[in-house]
């Protein structure tokens, strides 16, 4: 059991505030992906649940409980560091242990949970090891095994894949949505990688300054973003947004949902000429980087588009529909409008293309 | 462009032959300055008192003698100045260690009021001799009624300022998230110094200990200054009545009672030279 509220949580460093009035609740056994850019409190939000680095203000709850004042060993929580935090001078086996010692499981005990951590994480062989002998991703799973092994209610873990090549990111990816389904614990896992968030996550909460952006289910952080915050960082490349010809609202639209024709569409909403600037080929999709053929001010910007077509050249003037579906309207402050019927009325449909 | 010349190999043979011969030439000249005189020590300590007066001298002795060393044991009751020597290495040393951790420990990690300004306190007292000092802290034992003991050898000489500025240093350099980790292993901050820091502190420990018990077990001013009579006195001093032991100077005496002195720290050193190694190369792998 790890259910986690936040009550009016304030946190500053000297005279920065990092972040005001929080409120906020991670559900029991879930997988949480706490995502943002650099310095929007995602890291102090997790070492606050750790207690490693308290609140300034505010009340914070594991299990229905106050923890303010119960020192970070006492919390029944595990936590994995970006750069590991493995003890150098002791092997993996005294690394998965020392926890163990300290909260006096007796030695028979601690034998067989080293054992089976270690199976898990598949570090068998490498138990007497020192961890200078071992693989980054070897390191990786001593404090995986080292947070395991304590059973906690809930699992903190700050961009642990960070520190991997591309390849084995992707593997341990799915080996901790594994270990997820294995423990059914409580998981808390910062990172600033949207992909991460995306493929692991039960819910996001995407982070901006101290504030939450959005907290929901991937799918509808992709689908149903409340801010354009959200609808940019979602999603690569990310959403298309400019101003609308009224100079206040905003449209936006995904590279992905962008149909390019080279005759003029006529079952789209919101139809453009454009003229493709550059093309990169991904594989399965090709990437065009588009711009819009209009005078208007607020077009100026080049768009982005993914698409499974690949055989537009650069230079080459096409047309690009997006349907109505697949629009998005923000309001001047960057947030979302959901009652969108006179927006579409008035800005899409009569306008056309050039 | 620049034609490419062909190096004559010849040449670039000979000039590397004359440069490493010259540097053996000079390595050795600096290890013969050196070692000579402990070789010359040793093997004085060995002659009878004639040949060690003799012209030209005699490299090794020809009249192989332990009559010094006896000499030494018998008259100068070298017992009680090796056990007071003993004692105050190892107190000393022991004292230091309790106070120098946590100081480096707290001064590394912990933020507190008043800390720059106590630790440039303590690299103050670093940096003022002991020649400036010795006089207010005469005076402090004397007024504590402590002269001619053990303690004003001993409580001065806990304090290791350079030692807390190294291990301060060391401790710095090793990752916060270390210690958050063993916090979240429910570790004390007792088994944090003992399991996490010092551990990785290894070779800077092991050569502050060496410089401790080489210092104390070579002080000669310090005792000197604070005591009056031999009981309390450490081993130096003794060797230092030497001179006076027999009538004149009896050269294999003074040197006998040298390497009785020497020995532990050589010994000492030998240990710690291995240990520093050894924490260096692991240092190494990392």
């Amino acid at each position: 059991m790890g259910e986690i509220v936040f009550k009016n949580i304030c946190k500053s460093f000297g005279d920065t505030k990092v972040i005001e009035n929080l409120d906020l609740t991670i559900k029991d056994g879930e997988f949480t992906v706490l995502v943002g850019a650099s310095g929007c409190g995602k890291t102090t939000l997790l070492r606050m649940i750790a207690g490693i680095g308290p609140a300034t203000s505010g009340e914070l709850y594991i299990d229905g409980e106050e923890v303010t004042d119960i020192p970070p060993g006492k919390r029944g929580i595990a936590m994995v560091f970006q750069n590991y935090a493995i003890y150098p001078t002791m092997t993996v086996r005294g690394n998965i242990e020392f926890g163990l010692k300290n909260k006096k499981i007796p030695k028979s005990e601690r034998d067989r949970l080293i054992a089976d951590a270690a199976e898990v994480v598949g570090l068998t062989p490498y138990l007497n090891r020192m961890p200078s002998q071992l693989s980054g991703g070897q390191r990786q799973r001593v404090a995986l095994a080292r947070a395991m092994v304590k059973t906690p209610s809930v699992f903190l873990l700050d961009e642990p894949l960070s520190n991997l090549d591309a390849k084995l990111r992707v593997a341990m990816r799915t080996e901790l949505i594994e270990l997820h389904h294995r423990l059914k614990t409580t998981f808390v896992y910062v990172t600033h990688d949207q992909t991460e968030a995306m493929s692991m996550a039960d819910t996001i909460i995407l982070m901006d300054g101290g504030k939450i952006q959005q907290m929901a289910a991937p799918e509808v952080i992709y689908n149903d973003p409340n801010n354009i915050f959200t609808a940019q960082f979602i999603g690569t490349p990310p959403m298309n947004v400019h101003k609308m010809r009224d100079d206040v609202n905003y449209i936006g639209y995904r590279p992905e949902k962008i149909q390019i024709f080279r005759d003029k569409p006529t079952d789209c909403t919101y139809v453009r000429k454009v003229k493709v600037i550059t093309r990169e080929m991904l594989g399965s999709e090709t990437l065009y980087k588009l711009q819009i053929l209009s005078d208007a001010e607020n077009e100026k910007e080049p768009i982005m588009s993914k698409s499974l077509d690949m055989s537009f050249a650069v230079d080459e003037e096409v047309y690009i529909g997006v349907p109505k579906e697949d629009l998005y309207y923000f309001d001047a402050n960057k947030m979302r409008i959901r009652e969108t019927d006179m927006l579409e009325r008035l800005y899409c449909t009569t306008e056309g293309d050039k | 462009m620049t034609q490419y010349k062909k190096p004559n190999v010849k040449v670039l043979k000979a000039k590397k032959m004359a440069s490493s011969f010259i540097s053996t030439i000079l390595k050795l000249g600096v290890c013969i300055m050196f070692a000579f005189p402990f070789f010359w020590m040793i093997s004085t300590s060995f002659k009878t008192y004639a040949e060690s007066l003799q012209f030209p001298p005699t490299l090794w002795p020809e009249d192989f003698t332990l009559q010094a060393y006896i000499t030494v044991f018998e008259k100068l009751e070298l017992g009680s100045y090796l056990m007071n020597s003993i004692i105050l290495v190892v107190a000393n040393t022991a004292l230091m260690v309790v106070i120098m951790v946590p100081a480096a420990y707290v001064f590394a990690k912990y933020e507190f009021k008043g800390k720059d300004f106590m630790f440039s306190i303590l690299m103050v007292a670093f940096m003022v001799p002991t020649c400036l000092t010795f006089i207010s802290i005469f005076r402090m034992f004397a007024h504590a009624n402590m002269l001619n003991s053990l303690w004003p050898q001993i409580l001065p000489c806990i304090c290791n300022a350079y030692g807390i500025f190294l291990l301060r240093q060391n401790f710095m350099q090793i990752p916060e998230e270390l210690i958050e980790s063993a916090r979240l292993d429910e570790a004390n901050e007792w088994q944090i110094i003992t399991k996490i820091m010092l551990p990785m502190a290894k070779s800077t420990m092991a050569t502050i200990i060496f410089l401790s018990v080489t210092g104390t077990w070579n002080s000669y001013f310090w005792p000197l200054v604070m005591t009056i009579s031999d009981e309390y006195r450490p081993l130096t001093i003794a060797i230092e009545k030497l001179k006076g032991l027999e009538s004149g100077l009896v050269w294999p005496n003074v040197m006998a009672g040298n390497l009785v002195l020497l020995l532990p720290v050589i010994v000492v050193f030998l240990f710690a030279s291995k240990k520093i190694i050894a924490s260096m190369a692991y240092r190494g792998v990392k």
